[in-house]
């Protein structure tokens, strides 16, 4: 068979694990002590309120109006507005860091303070979000909900499907290596500072489904090798020969959905769209790491797994057969007396 | 193997073309004024508020009073009500009776300027007045108000005829009771309405002093009640007599400004990101590469159609953004079929056989990675829908979707594979098959096999 890279990928898999973990490591350092997650008000509950404005204003001007109509305190976020064909529009956005909800009276309150202290200046509300402690947890833990019961889903589909080769060991490594690549989109957003909210979900779910689908077609060549390259080949050779030849696919296939979440994500940089952003990124990043992960981290240890149970596997096989022979010749000795 | 005549390659691309064509455009004819949809094309797509702009709310009773499921009725009834009033007839209201709890959502007008977003949510939310007047004037007395009122429900009598009419029955409390005997005995043969806010809901007659409760209304003079009149109208004086007030759980909005400016982005991204795969798969893959280009349009249009109605009996669906780069997403990965039966043909040329037995080969080992590959993306696009979509069998443990951004996204997914196993696996196939007959396209290296075979 025409066989166009020759990688060890076992052999180096040693590399791979220290990478994925150096890397982890030092996000999680990074999360830690400098930056911290962020949570959007979709989970937590509070309310955030964007304008825009045209004219120059400084931020002080604005962050003191704002805050002097209301008892909560604001977070302000200052942006160009690329929306409005105004050079001269601005955008701001006030996060009120109450967990409660604010009621429309008190925002209308914020809104008409800012109105009245710069008459000249338009300031119109151009998004605002409100949402109550107790529906964001109720969200939340949906959220966590969807995503164990597609886990648990995939686990058992890929355990029936790949029973030739060990089912169940190839179904706990597609996940180990799912798990590697969400925490892979959560290092994301932590690292660069994008609140947790429903797109972090859906990322999460598509990096879920496109990470396993990437490492079955892998496991799918391995089934087929096995039978194609006889009991003498040992595991480490027959994956390596699969990932190998799939390795063109895998990184074509990542080329082109990267092309389609990549333009999504080019555009929406230039427009200045946050919520594509905050979903285009972390999604991009996935990407790689799901294709990443099925090679470098699911196949080889699943390789270390079979070699393991084989050899725990021979040891007992060749302990019975001495130990069944010993009694044969007992019972022969048996017999003789 | 069995040859696929060459003419099947022209009508499928052709096909494809017509439907790509249609499902983008639409076909429409115009007489002045008047245009008449055939066929809807993207224009016809109904777009999310977070796109057109508009308001999202969720409504809950105050002090986390358990509500009814009649009672939830009846709020979702009022809301009905208010929002038809204020002229708002492109709404989605979801009423999730698990949690108690009510969604609406509705577009901001973007001829409206001034239009305040949170009034009209106030408005929504604010407690349901309602009286009973003498006459059928709004001026008319005050006869009982909400409070009066136990409960309205729907029941059939059996008239002095023999038939069984659908009536309205309305209960009282006890203080509503000897209020309702007054006025029935004022008001004996002529007209007591009930008006909700400023609406007039019902303007029944009184035919006879009602001394105990037991009150029902008839329909009006074309034969009654249909049983969904007498239900909207039960639902609306339930609404009038609800025992607790409405609060604003959470609500959002959005101009009207900040989402055509992000649908125009969208549309940019999809057509550079189908521009790009295109140039792709035709350097990497040549023939089989040109294929699969035209599968994946065909996949689009299929995605297209699903959102937009062309199909009269898929129900049309609300587009969010989430929706739209789910359907990008798709057309990323929609060429993988195509990719992984490319790469198998590719590895049998190399041994040497034939361009047919190889293209036999090839479509055939790289069926069960395919379809293993999808299902896990389908187990995750069905996830998706039945967690944040609307009403169906999961809502008893989540309740109903207050997220509706989500459920577009698993939906275009969903559809995305579907429309993938369609196109990508059996329009390519017929396709590839069918293309290889041609005489100038018979060369292996088009295939990607070596160039002088």
């Amino acid at each position: 068979m025409r066989q166009k890279f020759h990688i060890d990928f076992i052999k180096k898999s040693k590399i791979f694990f220290c990478i994925s973990l150096g890397i982890m490591l030092i996000c999680l350092i990074l999360n830690i002590f400098l930056i911290h997650t962020r949570v959007d008000i979709q989970f937590t509950g509070g309310t955030i309120v964007k304008y825009s404005y045209s004219g120059d204003l400084t931020e002080k001007q604005i962050t003191d109006v704002a805050q002097e109509a209301t008892k909560d305190t604001i977070s302000f976020t200052f942006a160009e507005n690329l929306a409005s064909s105004d050079a001269n529009s601005h955008m701001v956005s006030l996060e009120f860091t109450n967990s409660k909800a604010l009621t429309v009276d008190e925002q209308n309150e914020v809104t008409d303070a800012l109105t009245k202290a710069f008459p000249d200046n338009n300031f119109i509300v151009e998004e605002s979000s409100s949402v109550d402690a107790s529906k964001g947890a109720n969200f939340f833990f949906k959220c966590l909900a969807a995503v164990i019961l597609a886990a648990v889903l995939i686990i058992t589909y890929v355990a029936i499907r790949f029973k030739k080769i060990g089912g169940m060991s190839a179904g706990v490594m597609a996940v180990v290596a799912l798990v590697h690549d969400l925490i892979i989109v959560y290092f994301v957003f932590a690292m660069f500072n994008m609140a947790l909210d429903d797109n972090f979900i859906a990322v999460v779910l598509m990096i879920l489904g496109y990470s396993v689908n990437d490492t079955i077609v892998i496991y799918d060549r391995i089934r087929e090798n096995r039978r194609k390259m006889g009991p003498k080949a040992t595991t480490a050779e027959v994956s390596n020969a699969s990932m190998n030849q799939c390795l063109t696919r895998t990184i074509c296939t990542t080329i082109t959905t990267m092309a389609a979440i990549g333009s999504v994500l080019v555009v929406s940089l230039i427009y200045n769209i946050d919520s594509i952003i905050s979903f285009a990124l972390p999604m991009m990043i996935g990407l790689i790491s799901g294709c990443y992960s099925s090679i470098c981290i699911a196949v080889p240890l699943w390789v270390m797994w079979k070699n393991h149970s084989d050899k725990k596997n021979s040891e007992k096989n060749s302990k019975k057969k001495k130990s069944s022979k010993t009694e044969k010749k007992s019972g022969v000795e048996l017999a003789k007396e | 193997m069995k040859r696929i005549g060459k003419w099947v390659f022209f009508v499928v691309f052709i096909l494809i073309l017509a439907f790509t064509y249609t499902s983008v455009f639409g076909i429409y004819s115009e007489y002045g004024d008047y245009t008449i949809t055939y066929i809807k094309g993207i224009q016809d797509i109904r777009w999310g508020i977070d796109i057109k702009g508009g308001v999202e709310a969720v409504f809950a009773p105050e002090d986390g009073v358990d509500a009814s499921d009649d009672q939830m009725n009846a709020v979702k009834s009022i809301i009905d009500l208010r929002l038809v009033n204020q002229n708002v007839t492109d709404y989605e209201l979801y009423p999730d009776f698990t949690n108690d709890r009510i969604t609406v959502r509705f577009p901001w007008k973007s001829d409206e300027e001034n239009y305040d977003p949170g009034e009209a949510i106030k408005e929504l939310a604010s407690t349901a007045k309602m009286v009973f007047r003498g006459g059928s004037t709004q001026d008319g007395e005050e006869l009982l108000t909400g409070s009066d009122v136990t409960r309205a429900y729907v029941s059939t009598i059996t008239d002095s005829k023999g038939e069984h009419p659908i009536v309205v029955n309305l209960e009282f409390t006890e203080d509503g009771k000897t209020k309702f005997k007054d006025a029935t005995t004022k008001y004996l043969n002529q007209t007591i309405s009930i008006w909700m806010d400023d609406t007039c809901i019902s303007a029944p007659s009184v035919n006879s002093v009602i001394s105990d409760g037991n009150c029902y209304i008839e329909g009006g003079s074309n034969g009654g009640f249909s049983a969904e009149e007498a239900t909207s109208l039960a639902n609306k004086i339930n609404a009038g007599a609800l025992p607790f007030n409405l609060k604003i759980e959470s609500y959002g909005t959005i101009s009207p400004s900040l989402g055509t400016y992000a649908l125009q982005a969208m549309g940019i991204a999809s057509v550079a990101a189908l521009c790009f795969i295109f140039l792709f798969m035709l350097i990497m893959y040549r023939v089989p590469g040109f294929v699969a280009f035209i599968a994946l349009l065909g996949q689009l249009s299929i995605s297209i159609m699903a959102v937009s109605g062309y199909f009269t009996f898929i129900p049309s669906f609300t587009m969010t953004i989430p929706g739209i780069a789910g359907m990008i997403l798709s057309i990323g990965m929609g060429v993988d079929a195509n990719i992984i039966t490319a790469e198998r043909i590719k590895d049998e040329l190399w041994t040497g056989k034939t361009l047919d037995g190889c293209i036999a080969n090839g479509t055939k080992s790289s069926l069960s990675a395919i379809i293993d590959g999808n299902i896990t993306i389908i187990i995750v696009a069905v996830i998706l829908i039945l967690v944040f979509g609307p009403a169906n069998i999961f809502s008893a443990i989540f309740g109903v979707s207050t997220t509706g951004l989500i459920y577009a996204f698993g939906y275009t997914l969903l559809v995305g594979v579907i429309a993938n196993f369609i196109m990508g696996v059996f329009a390519s196939r017929l396709m590839l098959r069918s293309i290889s007959g041609l005489k100038f396209l018979r060369n292996k290296g088009l295939y990607g096999g070596k160039k002088k075979s």
